[in-house]
């Protein structure tokens, strides 16, 4: 079970991820309110973007707190299945990555599953880390940053995707 | 008066004894004198007021040559010495001022006392007298007063200051030398001497027989003690009127300034109006920034995972893993099915064959194994998600153009605020500027509250000195001395009254005459459509004939103030020199040479003519020292008047001589 636990973030991963949270203006504004926002968001965006990374074991870390993960462990677990369900090169009969969404979490055979998640991880925070703070050089820079990374993603991403299609598919789903 | 010439002995940059002639032709009167800035004009022109006056303008105090004295041996004595030879009322005076500088032991140049000033003149015998000590100021008053001469050895960097005096009449002494100018203080001494301090009448009012009558004496000591007190009242109130006019032109002058710069204030608002807004938007900014971060916190994780929402939901539904749940069957019915090796529809049930495969994998869809649930959960939770993040970009995207805008706005307000900054920078502060107005508002106030004060203190007294005369005239015709004392007093009386109105009468004439002349002479220097009034204190106005011409520039107004001067100067010096004519007895003067560092540059070349021929007209004669640069000009437009040429030559900064050219 991986949603139980402490989390760090370690090595550049960490940084990146202080520099995700942190004050950019004198208003006390900041992109994530904190690390578990992050961690909310990293995995989708390392998944979509195909960006995975290894463990960085140098330098600090930085933490989320088990209880705060114990709360979160729906929306968690909802991305993990996600992933299972959609990771093709990982897994590719269908049926197996319905075995691994919905059946193996928890499970020992679930370790290379649970290693892939948190590679997608890491990967989000690089992409997100490139994508909103690299480039930034002012306190104006980062709100932009963040809303040109949006608009791009929903180009990318979402355009295609409405609201009343997943809710027809929903429907679907429940007849 | 004539300059006859100047002898030099180690003054300033002039080494050794140096001595310059002027011209007294009376048709070639003008000497000029040749130099550049810094040879030695300015020197040249202070020693006439050095030797006469015994001051100048000069920082360094000390008149010594400095070549000289470096020269000298410890315990040497050199003496500076200035002598200036002129005629005045036919006469001839040697003025020689004189001041002795020693080197002490340890080098330093020291100066001894004050200087020593004597005026030498030829007796009707020809031979040399000097005035006694003690009254060669005085005599020297009588040449030439201190306060006039300025007006006649004058340098053009003074000129600014000049037309300012001139305007403003500066002091009774002024007028009083412009009178003795214009042939006006005969008169003046007749009128003191029957009517002033310690003249006939107050002789006459001393002498009643008071032994006799103490009431006599009462009323005599009490005419004065009013008369003291009428006299206090009137200089007070000349006082007023000097400060009056000063307040008066400042406060003129802070009004103007004030109405140059009142645009500041409105500026200010604005400024302040634009601070504000500023701070307004940085403060809605901020707000809307906190809330577009709310928003992208809350709900980025439903808003990003939409695609693989629904990229599941699609291959779910097309996998039929949906709905592959059978109502009511539970795995226990499944088992027994599969140990009964006979199906509900009758299809035999094999270990391996199709209809087993088929029942086994039914078993992971239905409790308790059933992974439906998980799966109808999931897609529940998508429906739920992908609609909290509907509006997600579209948020984002309006409060991101809020912000932006901001930006936009944030800038061109900053750009007016610059703006009106720059505009401030370079106006003065109009509260302050309020604050000193105000202060001369109060004190113009407080002048006229005293001013009334004074008049009807004056008046009250007049009354009452004329109530003790009548009573003192009265008691007096009861005694025949005092009697006798009365009618002298009245023949006295009448004489001062009558001469008085002829020279009030006389005066006026002369003064209009002067104005005449003056503005004459300013117009053929000055054609700008300004002509001059001059008052009863001999103040100068300049008075604007027409419109046009109004808008004068700084540099034009320096030329105008030369110019006033100018036309004052020579107006004087041409009445001074037309009252000298037998016929007009009455009014007896003397004519003054112009001594002058000639801004002839201030000028354009068509007022530099102009100059260049009324100086030589109007005055007896004409001492002027130019810069190289303008000699052409003084030659061309003056040299059929000139008399006699120096030069300046330079060797060093402290040596200087001058040489005939």
């Amino acid at each position: 079970m991986m949603f139980d636990k402490e989390y760090s973030f370690r090595g550049k991963h960490a940084e990146y991820v202080v520099k995700l949270t942190a004050e950019y203006d004198d208003k006390h504004h900041k992109l994530f309110n904190t690390n578990y926002d992050v961690y909310a968001i990293a995995p989708i965006i390392g998944f979509l973007y195909q960006r995975k990374a290894e463990l960085d074991k140098t330098g600090d870390a930085t933490k989320i707190f088990p209880d705060k993960l114990i709360k979160e462990q729906q929306n968690l677990l909802f991305n993990y299945r996600l992933i299972m369900l959609l990771d093709e090169k990982h897994e590719a009969d269908f049926n197996e990555r319905i075995n691994k969404a919905f059946r193996y979490y928890g499970q020992d055979k679930s370790a290379p599953d649970e290693e892939l998640y948190e590679n997608y991880v890491r990967g989000g925070v690089e992409i997100l880390y490139e994508k909103l703070i690299e480039s930034a050089r002012s306190s104006e820079d980062y709100l932009t940053n963040l809303y040109d990374f949006i608009e791009e993603f929903d180009e990318r991403y979402n355009e295609s995707v409405t609201t009343e299609s997943i809710v027809d598919l929903c429907q679907l789903a429940k007849n | 008066m004539l300059l006859k010439s100047l002898k030099l002995k180690d003054f300033r940059q002039f080494k050794g004894e140096q001595e310059i002639t002027f011209s007294t032709d009376p048709v070639r009167n003008v000497t000029v004198i040749l130099g550049e800035n810094g040879s030695g004009k300015t020197t040249l022109a202070q020693a006439f007021t050095w030797c006469l006056y015994g001051d100048t303008d000069c920082d360094d105090k000390s008149m010594l040559c400095k070549v000289t004295g470096q020269t000298m041996l410890p315990g040497n004595e050199e003496k500076v010495r200035v002598e200036l030879a002129l005629q005045h009322n036919n006469i001839d005076y040697l003025c020689i001022r004189e001041q002795l500088y020693s080197k002490d032991n340890s080098g330093s140049i020291r100066r001894h006392n004050q200087t020593t000033f004597k005026i030498a003149y030829k007796n009707a015998d020809g031979q040399r007298e000097y005035v006694p000590d003690g009254e060669t100021e005085l005599r020297m008053k009588e040449i030439l007063p201190k306060e006039l001469s300025k007006y006649f050895f004058f340098d053009g960097e003074r000129i600014g200051n000049m037309s300012k005096e001139i305007r403003k009449g500066k002091s009774a002494e002024f007028a009083q030398a412009v009178r003795s100018l214009l042939g006006l203080s005969a008169f003046q001494s007749a009128l003191e001497h029957l009517g002033g301090r310690n003249s006939v009448i107050k002789m006459y009012n001393e002498s009643y027989d008071t032994k006799s009558d103490s009431k006599m004496a009462q009323y005599t000591k009490e005419i004065e003690e009013y008369e003291e007190k009428l006299q206090a009242i009137e200089e007070r109130l000349a006082a007023i009127d000097d400060e009056e006019a000063i307040a008066t032109d400042k406060k003129a002058e802070l009004e103007e300034e004030i109405r140059l710069n009142k645009d500041s204030e409105v500026l200010a608002r604005e400024r302040d109006e634009l601070v504000r807004k500023i701070k307004e938007l940085v403060a809605k900014k901020a707000s809307s920034e906190d809330s577009l971060l709310k928003v992208f916190n809350n709900n980025a994780h439903s808003y990003f995972a939409k695609k693989m929402m629904s990229d599941a939901l699609s291959q779910l539904a097309a996998a039929d893993k949906i709905d592959t749940g059978i109502p009511y069957i539970h795995a226990k019915t499944i088992e027994f099915l599969i140990k009964r090796k006979k199906c509900i529809c009758g299809a035999d049930i094999e270990f391996g064959n199709e209809a087993y495969k088929e029942l086994n994998d039914l078993l992971e869809y239905i409790p308790p194994q059933s992974i439906g649930t998980s799966i109808g959960q999931f897609v529940r939770e998508c429906e739920l998600r992908c609609k909290s993040s509907d509006t997600l970009f579209e948020d984002i995207s309006t409060k991101f153009g809020f912000i932006r805008e901001f930006d936009n706005t944030y800038t061109g307000y900053q750009n007016q605020i610059n703006i009106i900054r720059e505009k401030l920078e370079k106006m003065k502060n109009v509260g302050e500027l309020q604050a000193r107005l105000s202060t001369y508002e109060r004190a113009l106030r407080n002048l006229s509250v005293e001013r009334r004060e004074l008049d009807r203190n004056q008046a009250l007294l007049e009354r009452d000195k004329e109530r003790r005369e009548t009573e003192r005239k009265e008691l007096s015709l009861k005694d025949e001395n005092n009697r006798k004392i009365e009618v002298y007093k009245a023949y006295a009386q009448y004489m001062y009254t009558t001469l008085l109105s002829l020279y009030r009468e006389k005066e006026n004439e002369t003064r209009q005459q002067l104005e005449q002349t003056v503005n004459e002479i300013f117009k053929s220097i000055y054609n700008g459509g300004f002509s001059l009034s001059i008052d009863e204190k001999y103040n100068i106005q300049v008075i604007v004939n027409e419109f046009e011409g109004i808008n004068e520039d700084v540099e034009t107004s320096t030329a105008q103030s030369i110019s006033v001067i100018f036309a004052f100067i020579a107006g004087v010096i041409k009445m001074a020199r037309q009252s000298q004519n037998p016929e007009n007895e009455m009014l007896v003067s003397e004519p003054y040479p112009l001594v002058m560092d000639a801004p002839l540059s201030a000028f354009d070349k068509a007022r530099i003519r102009t100059v260049c021929d009324a100086l030589p007209n109007v005055a007896e004669q004409v001492i002027i020292f130019i810069k190289d640069t303008d000699s052409e000009l003084a030659e061309t437009y003056m040299g059929d008047k000139v008399g006699s040429r120096f030069e300046f030559d330079k060797k060093n900064e402290f040596e200087t001589n001058l040489v005939t050219r």
